[in-house]
């Protein structure tokens, strides 16, 4: 019982940081200690520290699978603890690869559930026919065969969560099965949609048979969401599947040598004008002016799209029910008249790879939100040819003295003779994205975006989560281009 | 606000040309204030503004020159036309506003010293024009503050000494300074790691723009029509090719003349026609400092160029102006032309190689604020010359573009030059250096272009060391032994895209295999060179034993026709008998209608109406176009250019003949294989060799054009059985010393279409009695009225071969205190042990008028030439020396002007 009131109490805690940080805007007080940060300031920490803290949760993998030659990858928190997860796997049963990013907003709780099931949702959806079968006798037999073998599993599940995903999974297969066969054309495209709805729609069951069991534990899952953004990779098809914020770009070289970008996947935002009419042509037409406001969902949510999150999918009635003895009314979204408002469907990308196309870059919105698509394309390229580079100066203000300009100019290019410090795309990511300036990547506003206090950063930053998977291009130079 | 506050104010707009100008000058135009005023709001640093609709706008159906390009060599174009030649039905059309491409934002410098004679003359017409219209009361922008050139080493100050002593020959002043007479003549300087100066008070700068619009309105006063806002959609030509009229967006106008003016869309423009038209030029990026005002600036402040910081920095309307030519400068991705003109994004990071430099010479600029970085496109031409003539594609097609951002300083001299030339028919004076016809179609490639052009602008103010090499662009024409010949240690030096060996260092191996130019034949001084020694064993090889070269890029013709006619149109393009027995060679000028050579070449008659002809390697595309024009119409001789499918082999020296005779089942004694004949025949296993009896320098020895196929086994053969001769790789350094030595002048170095064939000891080549040729008349009046400018051959006394500056070329001729003529060409003779220089001299009487040149006059006098600053005292030649040779019991030598 002890246990269960802390953590509720710390779950109440932990609601309020997120209305904070979800629900309203930046006070007065925040932004005019943003000034004052902004000034960079001494810097707070050495270079080497600087690098330790970039570099802290960086991960190379050089693993060639066919049109995977491997992948860099690195997150790095603003919220404390991080929200955003990654997961890479192998599909056992199948040959492709997976790659993850999960985005959680409000705790960490759903990011973590769904970083680890998704997956095997996804490998149970595109099986065969005839494969599933054999899986499904497998698991009669009392064998769990394996579906993905995780590349990076830093997920932390007890084993009350694991027990549920395996009853879930197993009677996720025998629907499966029972459904029977689905149209070969469009099948990767309904096999992720499927896989992703289910997962949302599982959680959800899960969540009300406990707490109708009065267990408690799952129930901050109820009110924590997460976007996702899975690439499945598997020869020269390469399939994204996208519900909320997180990106993923295909970084191209001509040849002649430039480098242009192809987004692979739709954020889901209110910068989405298809997103935007989707929503409220789903809903009665008096809603229109409720269910975006403020480029929020509701007023609140920022992404369009999400796991989770189901005090924007439950009935009314089921919120007042399980939720608002927990969380207290506010708990119920205003002006909540027809949910759900809120899906976890994603939109799928197919896209065929060509010599041409040398990696892609999935990322949460931490990252894009700090650097254009063309510019992540064009550092991850030049990262890969060894060279660094900067963006074309814009003088910072008028009527400057030729030696202000000279001292400017002199600090580019030392940094420009400089090999990148990062071994690793995905923290040259990072390095760029928080260190720029006109001067190129400078240490003391590194220093001070990193050593920003807790109650701070969030404005400054979102967790960052980068994954830059590199094609073999002699591969997909010699697949038949059918 | 009253009208006398908005005339000042607009009088204060009007003064600051550079920032929020518009084309619109008050000058010309008289505005409604309201109207200027709301214009001078809207500007960025775009030019805007409304057509000059003080111009026409209607198009004629018929004119006689179209003039398709509206900035300052447009307009100076159509002004030379209307003022110099009366021809007043002229059509300047220009796409967007008069001005409005890079002329709008060009430094506007006007120096006179310039690394041709013909640029330096051009320069120096273009100031005195710019003078006069100013004196009339007309706007060029005109100020004679004079330059200051500054050195930061001691071969930059040879350089200096260089261009000072042919400025003085061309009665230009200018004095040398040490780093303190610098700082006197412009205190802004730091002189720190100054080496010296070169002070040119006669420059000064202009306004590039407001001369464009006077050059402009004065021929328009004179009935010129300017239309703007026309832009060429296409050239029409006729069967013939030859021009017949454009068609524009507002119609067709009928013209019997068009000159493409475009700067650097007129690479473009020239495709709009049929045949194409190649303008070999591509825009980089040009950047221009603006600062704002600054206090105690000196408006008399000369035009300062650190040709070391690659910079250049002017006054202008009590601000600095500054740019430069950064060493590797950044070409324009070229994917599609723009319409318009439209400034590029600035660059800082390019720019800062030049503001390092800057705030390093002048540090009081570090408190200077900047107003804005320009970035203009400007175009450059693959060998940083600009571009004009006749095109060799179309007849009556003339361009005038490839400006090299100094378009002002050109706009005069190309504009009085193409109105004569296309007035004459002929260029009045040698242009060769910037005539359209000495590129070829690989200099047109895009790719090869923008390759070239990272190194092209820099040339501007880098060092000019001898045979200046490109890095870019290379290895691009190959004969098929090149890769054998760099095995050998060859380095290469390039003329016409071709890859010739200058000389060879056997001691640097090399594998075949690579394609990569790391072996360019660099002269990075003006002293003794680095490859004296191998020059000098390679010169010994051929006059003692047998020396191998590679002489494959040269021009090669053959002429054919069913009857006589080829045999006819030869006799009137040549000045020389070409009516020779089949199997003779014969070497002729070809002349033009005052006497000089438009080339000179060997004709070797292969058949009875079948002629090989065989030109210097420059060229390739002047001398068809030569014949081609000369060719009645309908006529059945067929000119076909054979250059790439021959390897050209010489094998030189005393023991040549041994040589070839173990090769050939010919015979090769001088009675069955005299001086001057051609044989085809087998050599080795290979046949069809055509096998000529010289070899271009006066030495013994055969030129062996071999079809491709076949060159690597006759190379082979000639290098494994030449080994017991001792055979060695011979370069074109060493053949080009051999030529100096034996007096043997070469077209394009030492002759041009100014010199007569009587002037340079060619008298005897010339058959006046055997019927018309071209030039006749003009030579028959020159040999009766007496010459009045000889070739001679100079040897200096006195020189110090290892501690004096050597004589490249270009260094005038003093008799007593009178410059009387420069030197052309200059090599080290091995034989004689003394430095040899080949030039023009003059016979100047007390008021410089020339007089007839006596052999008395070359042979008595003693001459001085100057190199470097320093008088040597040389003797005169007006024949070929007789050289010692070592004889193997055959022949006597052949003498080139015997």
């Amino acid at each position: 019982m002890k246990t269960a009131m802390s953590s509720i109490y710390f779950l109440n805690k932990k609601f309020i940081h997120y209305l904070n940080s979800k629900y309203f805007h930046v006070g007065n007080v925040l932004q005019q200690q943003a000034r004052l940060a902004n000034s960079y300031g001494a810097p707070k920490l050495s270079p080497q520290e600087v690098t330790m803290s970039l570099s802290a949760n960086e991960g190379v993998v050089n693993k060639s699978s066919g049109s995977v030659r491997g992948f860099d990858y690195n997150q790095l928190p603003s919220n404390n603890p991080i929200e955003d997860r990654l997961a890479v796997g192998h599909c056992q049963l199948t040959t492709g690869m997976l790659f993850g990013i999960f985005d959680g907003h409000g705790g960490n709780e759903c990011a973590n559930l769904i970083s680890h099931r998704l997956l095997d949702y996804v490998a149970l959806s595109i099986l065969p026919e005839n494969l599933l079968k054999e899986y499904l006798d497998y698991l009669h037999s009392g064998i769990e065969p394996v579906l993905v073998e995780k590349i990076n599993d830093p997920v932390d599940l007890t084993d009350f969560q694991r027990q549920l995903h395996r009853e879930s999974l197993r009677n996720y297969a025998l629907q499966l099965v029972q459904r029977g066969r689905r149209t070969p054309e469009y099948f990767m495209d309904q096999a992720l949609t499927q896989a992703f709805t289910q997962l949302d729609e599982d959680m959800s069951q899960e969540i009300q048979q406990q707490v109708n069991n009065k267990n408690f534990d799952l129930l901050p899952l109820a009110v924590t969401g997460s976007c996702a953004c899975l690439a499945h990779i598997d020869g020269t098809h390469i399939h994204i599947a996208s519900s909320g914020d997180c990106k993923a770009v295909l970084g191209m070289l001509s040849d002649d040598k430039k480098w242009s970008f192809k987004a692979l996947s739709k954020e889901h935002n209110a910068d989405n004008v298809d997103e935007l009419r989707r929503i409220i042509d789903e809903h009665p037409k008096p809603e229109s002016n409720f269910v975006i406001k403020n480029e929020r969902l509701l007023g609140q949510l920022a992404p369009l799209r999400a796991f989770g999150d189901y005090s924007y999918k439950w009935k009314a009635s089921l919120l007042k029910q399980l939720l608002v003895p927990q969380f207290g009314p506010a708990v119920i979204p205003p002006n909540y008249y027809s949910p759900p408002y809120l899906t976890a469907r994603p939109e799928v990308i197919h896209h065929r790879l060509t010599p041409r196309d040398k990696f892609l870059v999935i990322a949460s919105d931490g990252l894009w939100e700090q650097l254009m698509p063309h510019k992540v394309v064009k550092f991850v390229g030049q990262h890969m040819s060894g060279r660094q580079t900067l963006d074309v100066l814009r003088l910072p203000r008028r009527n400057m003295k030729l030696k202000e300009i000279d001292s400017i100019l002199h600090q580019r290019k030392e940094g420009l003779a400089k090999k990148p410090v990062d071994a690793n795309a995905a923290t040259h990511l990072i390095r760029i994205a928080l260190g720029r300036t006109e001067y190129g990547v400078e240490h003391s506003k590194l220093a001070s975006m990193l050593s920003l206090p807790d109650e701070l950063v969030r404005t400054f930053r979102d967790d960052i989560t980068i994954i830059v998977i590199y094609f073999d291009s002699d591969f997909l130079r010699h697949s038949p281009a059918d | 606000m009253s009208t006398a506050m908005v005339t000042r104010f607009l009088s204060k707009v009007w003064e600051c040309p550079y920032i929020g100008r518009t084309p619109n000058n008050s000058i010309l135009r008289p505005y409604s204030h309201t109207r200027v005023l709301s214009r001078t709001f809207d500007i960025a640093s775009e030019p805007i503004g409304i057509l000059h609709d003080w111009f026409t706008s209607e198009i004629p159906k018929q004119t006689r020159v179209v003039i398709c390009g509206g900035g300052v060599v447009g307009c100076s174009v159509a002004y030379h036309l209307a003022v110099h030649h009366n021809w007043k039905d002229v059509v300047l059309l220009e796409q967007g506003r008069l001005g409005g491409g890079t002329t709008w934002h060009g430094a506007g410098l006007l120096g006179q010293i310039k690394p041709t004679t013909i640029e330096t003359k051009m320069c120096q017409y273009s100031i005195g024009l710019y003078k006069d219209l100013e004196n009339r009361g007309l706007s060029t922008g005109w100020k004679g503050c004079g330059s200051l050139l500054l050195a930061r080493t001691k071969d930059r100050m040879i350089s200096f000494k260089r261009l000072a002593a042919s400025a003085e020959a061309m009665n230009i002043e200018c004095e040398l300074l040490t780093p303190q007479g610098a700082a006197k003549i412009s205190p802004i300087i730091s002189t720190e790691d100054l080496e010296g100066g070169l002070w040119i008070p006669g420059d000064g700068v202009g306004d590039p723009y407001k001369c464009c619009l006077t050059l402009a309105t004065e021929a328009k006063n004179l009935g010129v029509k300017v239309i703007e806002g026309c832009s060429v959609q296409r050239v029409l030509t006729d069967d013939h090719h030859q021009l017949k009229g454009v068609e524009t967006n507002l119609g067709v106008i009928s013209c019997d003349y068009f000159v493409n003016s475009g700067g650097w869309w007129a690479r473009h423009i020239g495709r709009l026609s049929q045949p194409k038209v190649k303008v070999p030029l591509y825009p980089c990026e040009h950047h221009f400092l603006h600062t704002l005002p600054v206090k105690d600036i000196d408006p008399q402040m000369p035009v300062i160029r650190d040709y070391d910081g690659h910079f250049y920095i002017r006054e202008n309307q009590g601000r600095y102006l500054a740019g430069g030519f950064e060493p590797i400068s950044k070409p324009l991705d070229l994917k599609e032309l723009p319409g318009s003109f439209k400034p590029l994004p600035e660059d800082w990071d390019q720019f800062y190689v030049l503001l390092e430099q800057m705030l390093f010479r002048i540090p009081s600029l570090a408190e200077v604020e900047v107003d804005r970085l320009c970035n203009g496109p400007e175009s450059f031409t693959p060998d940083c010359k600009w571009i004009m003539g006749e095109a060799p594609e179309v007849k009556n097609y003339f361009v005038a573009s490839g400006m090299k951002s100094i378009g002002i300083e050109a706009a005069g001299g190309i504009g009085k030059l193409t109105s004569d030339w296309i007035v004459s028919g002929e260029p009045a004076t040698d242009i060769w250096d910037l005539d359209i016809r000495r590129f070829i179609g690989l200099h047109n490639n895009l790719m090869f272009l923008k390759a070239r052009m990272r190194e092209v602008p820099g040339m501007h103010y880098r060092l000019k060391y001898p045979f200046t090499e490109f890095e870019t662009g290379r290895c691009l024409r190959m004969s098929p032994i090149y890769p054998r010949l760099k095995i050998a240690g060859a380095f290469f030096s390039q003329n016409m895209g071709y890859e010739k060996p200058a000389y060879f260092d056997p001691d640097t191996g090399a594998s075949a295999d690579t394609l990569e130019c790391d072996r360019i034949a660099h002269t990075h001084t003006f002293h003794k060179p680095p490859w004296f020694n191998n020059v000098w064993s390679e010169y010994m090889a051929c006059r003692e034993r047998v020396g191998l070269l590679d002489y494959s890029s040269f021009t090669k013709l053959e002429l054919w026709s069913p009857g006589c006619e080829v045999v006819n149109l030869l006799q009137y393009l040549c000045s020389n008998d070409v009516d020779i027995p089949i199997g003779c060679i014969t070497h002729t000028g070809m002349q033009n209608k005052w006497g000089g050579y438009e080339n000179d070449c060997s004709l070797v008659r292969l058949g009875e109406n079948f002629y090989m002809l065989i030109g210097p390697t420059d060229q390739q595309m002047r001398c068809q176009t030569w014949i081609k024009r000369h060719l009645p119409m309908d006529s059945p001789v067929v000119v076909a250019d054979v250059t790439s499918m021959y390897t050209a082999i010489c094998v030189m020296g005393p023991r040549a003949r041994d040589l070839m005779t173990e090769l050939t089942d010919s015979s090769m004694t001088s009675r069955d294989f005299p001086f001057f004949t051609c044989k085809i025949m087998d050599i080795g296993l290979a046949s069809g060799i055509k096998v000529m009896n010289l070899t271009h320098t006066g030495e013994l020895g055969w030129v062996l054009y071999i079809p491709n196929e076949y060159a690597l086994h006759v190379y082979d053969l000639l290098v494994d059985v030449g080994a017991k001769y001792e055979i060695k790789h011979v370069g074109y350094y060493a053949m080009r010393t051999l030529r100096i030595e034996k007096f043997y002048a070469f077209w394009g170095k030492d002759m041009d279409t100014t010199t007569t064939p009587l002037e340079c000891g060619r008298g005897f080549r010339v058959k006046f009695d055997k019927g018309d040729f071209i030039g006749k008349d003009a030579l028959l009046k020159q040999k009766k009225d007496g010459v009045k400018r000889r070739y001679i051959q100079l040897v200096l006394e006195d020189h110090d071969l290892h501690n004096d500056v050597w004589p490249w070329g270009g260094e005038p001729i003093y008799l007593g205190n009178k410059c009387i003529g420069l030197t052309t060409t200059t090599g080290y003779g091995f034989t004689m042990g003394k430095q040899v220089c080949l030039g023009f001299i003059q016979n100047l009487d007390s008021s410089g008028n020339p007089q007839i040149v006596t052999n008395d006059y070359i042979l008595k006098n003693t001459f001085h030439i100057v190199i470097g600053g320093k008088f040597f005292p040389a003797k005169a030649n007006i024949h070929s020396p007789t050289l010692s040779f070592i004889e193997y019991g055959y022949d006597s030598a052949y003498m080139a002007t015997r």
